[in-house]
């Protein structure tokens, strides 16, 4: 529902800025879907005389204007029949946004237009379409319209919950925020002067459906002057987006948006018989309605008819047989309410939605009808003219009565864990509108509920007013995650674990004690930190009398038992704890992950020759756990660990920390643990990893529009250029294109000299703005193979 | 000329006809229909007819072009049909060979558990922390209220680095730990490893426990046996129910030992609960308003309870493994079992 600010004042003195209020209506339960500055399309138009009027010499209907809008002149073709020399009109430019059009330069009929004179319509300001809109004489040349309208405001687009009815009409947000805002209330009270001639004489009523029709009332009003609404009527409307139409109609809409109660006006002269039937419709009766649709009804519809047709489909759309026109003089004002659940059905049935449905369908008051019912009344008396016949026509068949609800102070304060005073419940409850009926307890209170508030029917209502007033963000946080947990390490050891998993290693657990002399079967040097023992003074023996400094010597014994118990093919990991102690008190305790690889690559399959593991498939796997921990600008060194047969074990470091190293194991360090066939281990630091300042997230990159170029190349280059600093020379060449560099074959030997290899690349080339030519990729290729050749003396094969 | 056109178009047609791959389909198209073919050379030499012939060569040789076209469409449907075919046949297999599998690895029982134990506890809430396994004994044994001429503490019973420092023999050290670094109120378990100066068939001197700590305004013993009812229910299954009775620990006060019904006899009595039908399966009890004093925690005002598990025990239960020492052997025909 769309309110205006400047509206929404004159019920309530809001010194608040609007996008204050903005914050406040959100925060008491309005929630601000959009805020529009009004007038922002007319700040654009400009107020300019027709300085020249000429018709155009290849159109009849067209007309060439020169326009002066105090800037410049203009010329403009326009096709309205009432433009002419002299006049003021409202201009707009080339660049202006209107509803739906942008106004641009054009040609018409060969001659060129440079903006547009806008019609009342076209500019939002009312339905008059037949001509332009021409300004007083006085109208300044220059000044924009909203100020010269006035028209500068703000309109809130609201959502409406649909617990609340009563906030349907301005004065309801008025009334919360009076609440909420602790300022009064200034509801308009009608007055009505009534002639001597009774109703009763010119209408009868008859509701055949009080369950379905909870209330109708119907004043007259004789010799009405029918004709455009003055300003300050149209203004309201265009605030809150509706279109001026007529004063009657107009004035009814106006209520509507005041009360937010609909109203309907007839021609009194069109209601046959001077009877309003409010019944259900015929089946498959043809209703012909305002909107010049037919709707087909069905019997469970509500509809309002004379004596011998329907005349308005109750709640939702007049119809075209009895509304107000220019000739109407005696009008029929109706208030009425309906069963909302029936308007529903008829609405969804139909699918129609009307700003009369709308507030139909969520179950406004019977009380709110006699309210719109007399300001409408009373404002056409004022701006139309005529004259109010005595008495009104009314059928309430069963006023619904509120039953007054009880709060009980504790419960209150227990719920929203709040020390809320009585006083302070009282005050914000009667603020609402509620009327405290017994004044004497501390504890359990008693309200009367205002006939506009049919929602509150319990305590835990009136709970959630008190809270809503008091400001939901004024309830005490006390919670603050603590963060014992590291949840970051807890998933990133089980991600890692299982990725092991699905390489086929098998999760070994070990006592953490361990033998020292493990650590001189692997050579490991006295200066090194792993000697640093955490050592027992009562161990169980020898064998067991350190706590774990590496995880290897015990994947080392693991895999012998498994060896000698007929195993050949298995691969091992630990992820545990180890421990040095120096002279600190406690023992420095770090998270290890180990594993070791034994026997074939793959489990026997008939269709290809078994494979023994070699270096490559334990580092595949290692990198892919390193890129499962995000770690991907990683270094590849020498490992220097002794253990490892020289050449065979590397180091990966990561801004100069090792994170992991991979390596065969020395046959003769193999052979102390009684272990004669090849074996291959890994160390992965978790601790060091899980301190490293990197991202532990994976964020969306741009999946590239364009599709990749495949291209291959293959070459001979001496052996001594290793295959990292070949590809990062190719990358270098690549003029930031290349996506992914894949080696897919490698041999030497045969026509091939010693100390020289065949390496064949496959290069993917991709760009996230072009596409890439061919001329382009083979610039790229001959660009790559010439910094082979210079740096490397590669020869292309 | 149009003699010359129909032989062309003939020897066309009988080629087309004859051609077996896609490949060659292809090259005969663009020798009778393609820019520089044969029809083509036709339509170029139509300037050598007169004037009226010229409209009706031309427009013979396109009807014949357009022949030549819907044959080829034809042929090239007639080849896929073959080579579909073909495929059938080659690519049919002894469906019943086994099929290509990558070797497949597996967890530890006790990892298992111990990730199914920690995973029903955060869905009650409990955030999951560690403590050191080297410890000092103020947080093994004093700040637990284990005096100091205690039993617990003696040699026999645990195994020390110095005077001081030893393995710890429980992880309840990580209540002290945690109400020490972190405020009141708290909810946390603290799986880990434990080490006792034992090693028998029953008792292996390196074992795993976890232990639980919750303390709040209100905490009181109906939490405690709820928490331990819904973790028993949770792991074992709905039929196992669980017991406490009164035991004595220095750090707890009312101090309970949990029991289960026998996963194996459900009761009745049989050789693993040794004929009672219950199992023991860990130590509980509300926090000793000592140990909260202590820690300058106001034991009027919170409340707490503590239990601590055998995560190994509950392994060995849970999948049915009859010895203790399987756990630590590593043999991988045991290991693989557990997937």
């Amino acid at each position: 529902m769309k309110i205006s600010f400047n509206w929404l004042k004159e019920y309530i003195d809001i010194k608040l800025s609007a996008n204050e209020l903005q914050g406040r209506m959100t925060f008491a339960g309005i929630e601000v879907e959009g805020i529009e500055e009004l007038g922002s399309t007319l700040k654009q138009i400009k107020i300019a005389e027709v300085v020249e009027f000429k018709k155009h010499p290849n159109a009849d209907k067209l007309s060439v204007c020169q326009v002066n809008d105090g800037s410049s002149t203009r010329q403009v073709i326009c096709g309205a029949p009432n433009c002419r020399n002299g006049i003021k009109v409202a201009f707009a430019g080339i660049g202006t946004k209107l509803q739906d059009l942008s106004i641009k330069k054009v040609k018409l009929r060969g001659i060129e237009s440079f903006g547009m004179i806008c019609s009342e319509q076209e500019l939002g300001i009312s339905e008059a379409h037949e001509g332009i809109m021409i300004l007083p004489e006085d109208a300044p040349i220059g000044t924009d319209l909203a100020s010269y309208l006035s028209i500068e405001d703000t309109c809130y687009d609201v959502e409406i919950t649909p617990n609340r009815p009563d906030l349907l009409g301005i004065i309801g947000i008025a009334r919360d925020l009076s609440a909420l805002l602790e300022l009064p209330l200034k509801i308009p009270l009608s007055k009505l002067k009534e002639s001597n001639e009774s109703i009763n004489d010119q209408l009868k009523l008859e509701n055949k459906v009080p369950k379905l029709c909870t209330r109708y009332t119907a004043r007259m009003i004789k010799n009405v002057e029918i004709k455009a609404s003055p300003d300050w009527l149209k203004k309201h409307l265009i605030s809150v987006g509706l279109r001026p139409i007529n004063n009657i109609v107009d004035i009814t809409n106006f209520v509507m948006m005041e009360f937010g109660h609909p109203l309907h006006a007839f021609d009194h002269s069109l209601i046959k018989g001077k009877k309003i039937i409010i019944r259900k419709a015929k089946d498959k009766e043809i209703f012909p309605a305002l909107d010049e649709e037919n709707y087909h009804l069905e019997k469970d519809d509500i509809v309002i008819a004379d004596t011998e047709r329907s005349i308005a489909l109750a709640g939702i759309i007049g119809g075209a047989n009895s509304h107000i026109t220019t000739k109407t003089s005696n009008i029929v004002i109706e208030s009425a309410n309906f069963l909302y659940s029936s308007i529903r059905k008829t609405t969804g049935r139909l699918k129609i939605s009307t700003d009369s449905s709308y507030r139909f369908e969520r179950d406004i008051t019977e009380e709110a009808a006699e309210l719109a019912s007399k300001r409408a009344c009373e404002l056409i008396l004022e701006i139309a003219g005529g004259q109010l016949l005595q008495g009104k026509l009314d059928s309430y068949p069963a006023k619904r009565e509120s039953k007054p609800v009880t709060i009980r102070r504790s419960r209150t304060n227990k719920i929203l864990s709040l020390d809320l005073t009585s006083e302070q419940i009282i005050k914000y409850l009667t603020s609402l509108g509620l009327t405290l009926l017994n004044s004497s307890d501390d504890e359990i209170l008693k309200f009367d509920i205002p006939y506009y508030r049919k929602d509150l029917t319990r305590e835990i209502d009136l709970i959630e007013e008190v809270i809503r007033l008091h400001g939901y963000n004024n309830i005490p946080t006390i919670s603050n995650p603590k963060h014992i947990m590291n949840k970051y390490v807890f998933y990133t050891k089980r991600k890692v674990e299982d990725v092991l998993v699905n390489y086929g290693f098998s999760e070994v657990v070990n006592w953490n004690f361990g033998d020292p002399n493990d650590l001189d079967k692997l050579n490991i040097g006295k200066e090194d930190n792993r000697r640093d023992f955490a050592k027992l003074k009562n161990p169980l023996g020898e064998s067991f009398s350190i706590m774990r400094s590496m995880l290897l010597p015990s994947l080392l014994k693991n895999a012998l038992y498994n060896l000698n118990h007929g195993q050949k093919d298995f691969r091992l990991f630990e992820l545990k704890k180890v421990f040095t102690r120096k002279s600190e008190k406690l023992a420095n305790e770090k998270l290890l992950l180990s594993g070791l690889m034994i026997g074939q690559v793959d489990p026997i399959y008939w269709k290809i020759k078994p494979v023994q593991i070699d270096f490559y498939d334990v580092k595949g796997i290692v990198e892919d756990l390193l890129d499962h921990l995000n770690l991907t600008a990683v270094k590849f060194e020498k490992s220097r660990e002794p253990y490892y047969q020289p050449g065979m074990g590397t180091e990966i470091l990561y801004e100069g920390k090792v994170v992991a190293r991979i390596g065969k194991i020395d046959p003769k360090i193999a052979a102390a643990f009684d272990i004669e066939i090849p074996l291959y281990s890994f160390d992965i630091e978790l601790q060091e990893i899980f301190e490293l300042d990197i991202s532990r997230d994976s964020y969306y990159e741009n999946i590239p529009k364009f599709p990749p170029v495949l291209r291959d190349i293959s070459f001979v280059v001496a052996k001594k250029y290793n295959y990292s600093s070949i590809i990062e020379k190719i990358k270098n060449s690549g003029e930031g294109i290349i996506s992914k560099i894949v080696l897919f074959d490698e041999f030497d030997g045969g026509k091939i000299m010693d100390g020289y290899h065949s390496l064949s690349f496959n290069l993917m080339f991709s760009s996230e703005t072009k596409t890439l030519t061919d001329e382009y990729i083979n610039n790229i290729l001959k660009k790559i193979i010439k910094n082979l050749k210079d740096s490397y003396d590669a020869v292309m094969r | 000329m149009k003699e010359e056109l129909k032989k062309v178009v003939a020897a066309a047609q009988k080629e087309i006809r004859e051609v077996q791959t896609l490949h060659d389909l292809m090259q005969v198209k663009s020798k009778y229909t393609g820019k520089k073919s044969i029809l083509n050379n036709f339509m170029q030499k139509i300037s050598t007819l007169s004037q009226e012939d010229r409209p009706a060569f031309g427009q013979t040789v396109n009807t014949m072009k357009q022949q030549l076209l819907s044959l080829i469409e034809e042929q090239e449907k007639i080849i896929k049909e073959l080579n579909y075919k073909k495929t059938l046949e080659v690519e049919s297999l002894d469906l019943t060979l086994p099929g290509r599998k990558r070797g497949k690895g597996s967890l530890h029982p006790i990892t298992k558990v111990w990730r199914e134990l920690e995973d029903i506890f955060i869905l009650m809430g409990f955030e999951v922390t560690e403590g050191p396994d080297i410890e000092d004994e103020f947080h093994n044994f004093g700040a637990l209220n284990t005096p100091e001429d205690h039993p617990a503490r003696e040699l026999s019973d645990t195994f020390y680095l110095d005077d001081n420092i030893l393995l710890r023999t429980q992880t309840s050290t990580v209540q002290i730990r945690t109400m020490e670094k972190h405020q009141v109120p708290l909810k946390i378990i603290s799986p880990g490893s434990c080490y006792r100066n034992e090693n028998d068939a029953s008792h292996s001197p390196m074992f795993h426990q976890v232990e639980a700590l919750v303390v709040d305004v209100g905490v009181s013993f109906t939490d405690l046996r709820d928490t331990l009812t819904i973790f028993v229910k949770e792991m074992f299954g709905d039929k196992i129910e669980s017991r406490i009775r009164p035991h004595f620990f220095p750090f707890t006060e009312p101090s309970a030992e949990i029991d289960i019904i026998c996963v194996k006899c459900y009761g009745k009595g049989c050789n693993l609960c040794g004929g009672s039908g219950w199992l023991e399966m860990g130590g509980a009890g509300m926090v000793d308003p000592a140990v909260f004093e202590k820690l300058g925690i106001d034991p009027e005002k919170f409340t707490g309870y503590a239990f601590g598990l055998g995560i190994d025990r509950i392994a060995m239960l849970k999948y049915k493994i009859p010895d203790m020492r399987l756990l630590f052997e590593n043999d991988i025909r045991f290991l693989k079992q557990f997937k």
